[in-house]
């Protein structure tokens, strides 16, 4: 690790004043970003920590839930109102990480870092949940911009993600890669207002990605048969030492089905 | 009363683990001790030009920048035992990438590993040969194979013709990967000179190796090199011979004059002290309608690094020679040298990647002759040593089959490829033979009984997590008659009797009977004291038995306290020497290895789901530390079959999952439960208790098994290690 200056703050415009400087760094539940420090792959002149924000927390409205930034994903795996409500996000959250990482991470930080094998993003493009900012207000299709990029401006905070209510189905599955836990590939597939919606996160070198040919397939016939036939290119996708291209192509297909059949 | 030997003892050394109080080689505190940071090479191949120390050399605490440029020149290490011919450090050229080419002390490790990121080297790039399989046109001939004791080649018969003539055939190439040891201690060592004379604590297989090396690179006599080292953890064959690391740390704490420690990395574990070698191996079995074996051809090619860093060849065909009656035997083996680091030992040298072609190819036999693959080996069944033309000192392979195959509940097996599911899940038996040579040396213990009855015995073995401190103290615990909490046995320091590296099994063999003869003469010596005394008249040495510190005879009892100070001694040492194995006989350990699979038709993963392995090993001297063995040897096989594998990129030739992250080893859900069995059974010929060494056997034949039962559960014969879940969809 470099030295740095730490710093607190316990307002929002604080923070973000502080955000502005260069190379400062926003600090979430530190799950990526502390083993990068350690690592010393990046440099920050201060590390803003955004733990005295209020930022966490969990709200169940009629026809929407609200999940503050700083919420961790351990309490989102636990919320029973996102269990009964989104119960694929309930278990995506459940399902990162290990213990540790999942009473640490939080989702604001995972969707601000937009890590290509993350969870979450798949969560929030396939439910078309929305990014609240100190700013603005971003919709998942224009948030994501490719692998760990994004719509947000570098003195721009996440506050808040809002999911839409209600969502008729959904749910996740994941190939998870055995050391890291994260994706090899994660297929989240969701039915509500704004239609049948699937997620594909972990496979593509741009991250996470809308699978539109299912979305159509599903949308006639909700079920895994529908969308066996569906052969993802291979062209685009991550070949590593872990699964070559044509491994997680097949692996999308694989994903999808068990988590329609989850789902239903 | 019971023996000792052989009964489940506890390790004598846990609690001491457990509780943080056995003590390491990177653990020891030794005042004013400073650090080392080693520098390696980014190139493949080439020349180092330039080397600017001047940044680091001005750096905060630093004590002393070592380069080829000012480097103390060294002796090569001509002597036997050691792969590692060429010194460290010599001169300015690279053979691989990862190459140490230099090292920096300085007094905290974190000034150390700053000046060492400060040092500039500028290299003059060669063309680099980074990948074996780009190379195999280049194989030479061994030129040292088994370290000049025999040829890389043998034939009985000929293979060629009649391989050509027979009905039924196998004609196959098989690969396994580089593999990488991965101990859960990193290599490390603290040296300590005082004028001509070094100490040096580190983490070693075999502590008179390294003190004769050293002395030898160093220019001393090997007296005056003291090694120490209580306690490994793990090491697999990594730590087997004197590495650079160890050399260097000694050099720097010469050049600073003070006591200096280098613990390796995990990254530099990969590039530091060897590796098993790839290996790419065509064999070819051919058989009469029975199924008897009337010709086997096993051409075996390894991975060497560039010739002048040493030599070392996987011995893959040395158990294809002897597993199987078969009149028509042709084996050779094969270098492909590199731009690599020098290849080692790694746990069943030879015997893991071999075996794994052999028993692969025998499995492919089976499926064509149509004939059940324990009854295939049974009918090629070895009763002699058709190579070496001796008997087997004692083979119960039949009864490993026998038991195994019952254990495992195999007459069950329905022979088809994918004929055994359970729901959409495909399900898979395999099995395969296992075998390693029984190693025996010349070693030498001491013992002293002393006046309280307890015992203090010693000898300068080692211990790698094995339990070689709980084996000598149940031995010396039958031999004395007293309770192994009365018996301290010390090793791992060259001032100990000199004892054989721990490798290739042979501990067991070869250290009990040293200390078998050591505590035969101190009970020698304690009768004739006993026999001299006017008390004993009339007794003869026939009559006397030494029991919890007393000796006992007819009608009279000699305690030892008494015995010792009417003599005016505090202890009785005896001493024991023992040489190697009698000739006549070939020895041999065996066994029979028996998986399931359990193989996911949509995502191709493949779970062991059950395992059975049954071993002929001669007498097993503690059931618990073996069981151990047998049950690690498994799992060790396990990411042979289906995990390891490191991973070279082409263009740098840099190994790029150097990490526990991305070299995937098995954790506990790779592992099920595993059966162990020990068909009973002594091998008196070896060594008087009938035991003999079980590091590596287990290991043996498990990745065969795996491949084997993985063709039956999908009908894909996968010959390239580690078997990989896109092998096998469809």
């Amino acid at each position: 690790m470099y030295d740095f200056t730490y710093q607190k703050p316990s307002s929002i415009a604080d923070a973000v004043k502080l955000l502005a400087e260069p190379e400062a760094k926003a600090l979430a539940g530190g799950q990526t970003f502390i083993p990068v420090l350690k690592q010393r792959l990046n440099k920050p002149s201060t590390l803003v920590d955004l733990a005295g924000l209020g930022l966490a927390g969990i709200k169940a409205e009629g026809d929407k839930i609200t999940i503050g930034a700083m919420t961790t994903h351990g309490a989102i795996a636990a919320s029973p109102e996102i269990k009964k409500a989104i119960p694929g996000l309930s278990m995506m959250a459940g399902w990162i990480g290990d213990t540790q990482v999942r009473h640490c991470g939080t989702m604001g930080g995972s969707l601000a870092n937009n890590d290509p094998s993350a969870c979450y993003p798949a969560a929030v493009l396939a439910l078309n949940a929305t990014i609240v900012t100190d700013k603005r207000r971003i919709g998942a299709d224009e948030y994501f911009q490719g692998m760990f990029t994004t719509a947000l401006a570098t003195d721009e905070l996440i506050t808040s993600i809002e999911f839409a209510l209600p969502v008729e189905k959904s749910a996740y599955e994941k190939f998870r890669n055995p050391a890291s836990r994260y994706a090899m590939v994660g297929v989240f597939v969701a039915k509500s207002a704004a239609g049948v919606r699937v997620a594909v996160t972990g496979a593509s070198q741009n991250g996470v990605f809308r699978h539109t040919e299912m979305e159509q397939a599903l949308s006639g016939n909700w079920s895994p048969d529908a969308i066996a036939h569906i052969k993802t290119p291979p062209g685009g996708l991550n070949s590593d030492i872990h699964g070559s291209a044509e491994y997680r192509a097949h692996l999308i297909t694989v994903m999808a089905k068990r988590a329609v059949a989850a789902a239903s | 009363m019971d023996a000792i030997v052989g009964q489940p003892l506890d390790r004598v050394d846990g609690r001491l683990k457990v509780t943080g109080g056995a003590r390491y080689a990177a653990e020891f505190p030794v005042p004013g001790v400073v650090h080392a940071v080693l520098v390696q090479s980014s190139v493949a191949a080439g020349e180092i030009v330039a080397i600017d120390t001047s940044a680091a050399e001005g750096m905060p605490g630093v004590l002393a920048v070592i380069t080829p440029e000012n480097a103390e020149k060294l002796q090569a290490d001509k002597g036997g035992e050691q792969v590692v011919s060429r010194p460290t450090l010599q001169d300015m050229q690279v053979l691989y990438n990862g190459q140490h080419v230099a090292i920096v002390v300085a007094d905290t490790l974190d000034r150390a590993q700053a000046a060492a990121s400060a040092l500039k080297l500028t290299y003059k790039q060669d063309e680099a040969v980074t990948t074996m399989d780009s190379a195999l046109n280049t194989a030479y001939r061994p030129k040292h194979f088994r370290g000049g004791a025999r040829s890389p080649d043998s034939n009985r018969g000929d293979a060629d013709a009649a391989f050509d003539a027979a009905a039924v055939k196998v004609d196959a190439t098989y690969r396994t990967p580089i593999e990488h040891h991965n101990p859960m201690e990193p290599h490390a060592t603290i040296a300590r000179w005082d004028g001509d004379r070094v100490t040096v604590w580190t983490a070693t297989q075999g502590i008179s190796g390294a003190q004769h090396t050293l002395a030898t690179l160093f220019g001393i006599p090997p007296a005056n090199v003291r090694v120490i080292c209580p306690y490994v953890g793990g090491g697999f064959g990594c730590k087997g011979s004197t590495w650079p690391p160890a050399t260097l740390t000694a050099m720097a704490a010469r050049k600073v004059g003070r006591p200096v420690k280098l613990s390796l990395t995990r990254r530099q574990m990969f590039t530091s002290n060897g590796y098993r070698p790839r290996t790419v191996q065509k064999v070819k079995l051919a058989a009469d309608a029975g199924g008897k074996l009337v010709a086997i051809r096993h051409d075996g090619m390894s991975q060497m690094s560039m010739p002048s860093l040493g030599e070392f060849a996987e011995p893959v065909g040395l158990a294809t020679e002897m597993l199987y009656s078969c009149p028509n035997v042709a084996v050779t083996h094969r270098l492909v040298g590199v731009n690599a680091p020098l290849p080692t030992y790694m746990r069943a040298p030879g015997e893991a990647s071999g075996v794994f072609a052999l028993e692969s190819a025998m499995d492919e036999l089976a499926v064509a002759l149509r004939i059940d693959p324990v009854e295939l080996r049974l009918r090629n069944y070895a009763d002699g040593d058709e190579h070496e033309d001796k008997p087997f000192s004692l083979k119960n392979l039949r009864e490993c089959y026998r038991q195994g195959a019952e254990a495992f509940g195999w007459s069950q097996r329905n022979p088809a490829p994918r004929s055994m599911r359970d729901g959409r899940v495909l399900i898979g038996w395999g099995m395969a033979t296992s075998t390693y040579p029984a190693n025996r040396r010349p070693a030498e213990a001491l013992v002293r009984l002393q006046a309280d009855g307890s015992v203090v015995a010693g000898s300068g073995t080692q211990d790698l997590g094995t339990g070689t401190y709980t084996v000598m103290t149940q031995v010396i615990a039958d031999e004395l008659g007293v309770s192994p909490r009365r018996v301290r046995f010390v090793l791992g320091d060259s001032t100990l009797p000199p004892a054989p590296g721990s490798g290739g099994s042979t501990t067991v063999a070869s250290v009990s009977p040293a200390v078998q003869a050591a505590c035969a003469a101190a009970r020698q010596k304690l009768f004739s004291l006993i026999l001299a005394d006017p008390q004993a008249a009339g007794l003869t040495s026939a009559d006397l038995r030494l029991a919890n510190g007393v000796v006992l005879a007819p009608a009279r009892r000699f305690p030892l306290s008494q015995v010792l100070a009417r003599a005016g001694l505090e202890y009785i040492e005896g001493r024991g020497k023992t040489e190697g194995p009698p000739g006549g006989h070939s020895l041999h350990s065996f066994g029979a290895q028996f998986a399931e699979v359990r193989v996911d038709p949509d995502l191709g993963e493949i779970r062991v789901s059950r395992y059975v392995g049954a071993f002929d090993a001669g007498r097993i001297l503690n059931a618990k530390t073996g069981r151990s063995q047998l049950i690690g040897g498994i799992t060790y096989g396990i990411g042979m079959a289906l995990l390891e594998e490191t991973a070279t990129d082409a263009e740098t030739g840099r190994y790029v999952n150097a990490d526990l992250a991305e070299y995937l080893v098995p954790v506990h859900p790779d592992v099920p439960l595993i059966r162990t069995i020990f068909v009973a059974g002594e091998d008196p010929v070896l060594d008087p208790l009938g035991a003999r060494g079980i590091g590596e056997l287990p290991m043996v034949g498990v990745a065969p098994a795996i491949a084997n039962a993985v063709y039956h559960a999908t009908g894909v014969r996968v010959r390239d290690l580690p078997i990989r879940i896109e092998d096998v969809l469809g």
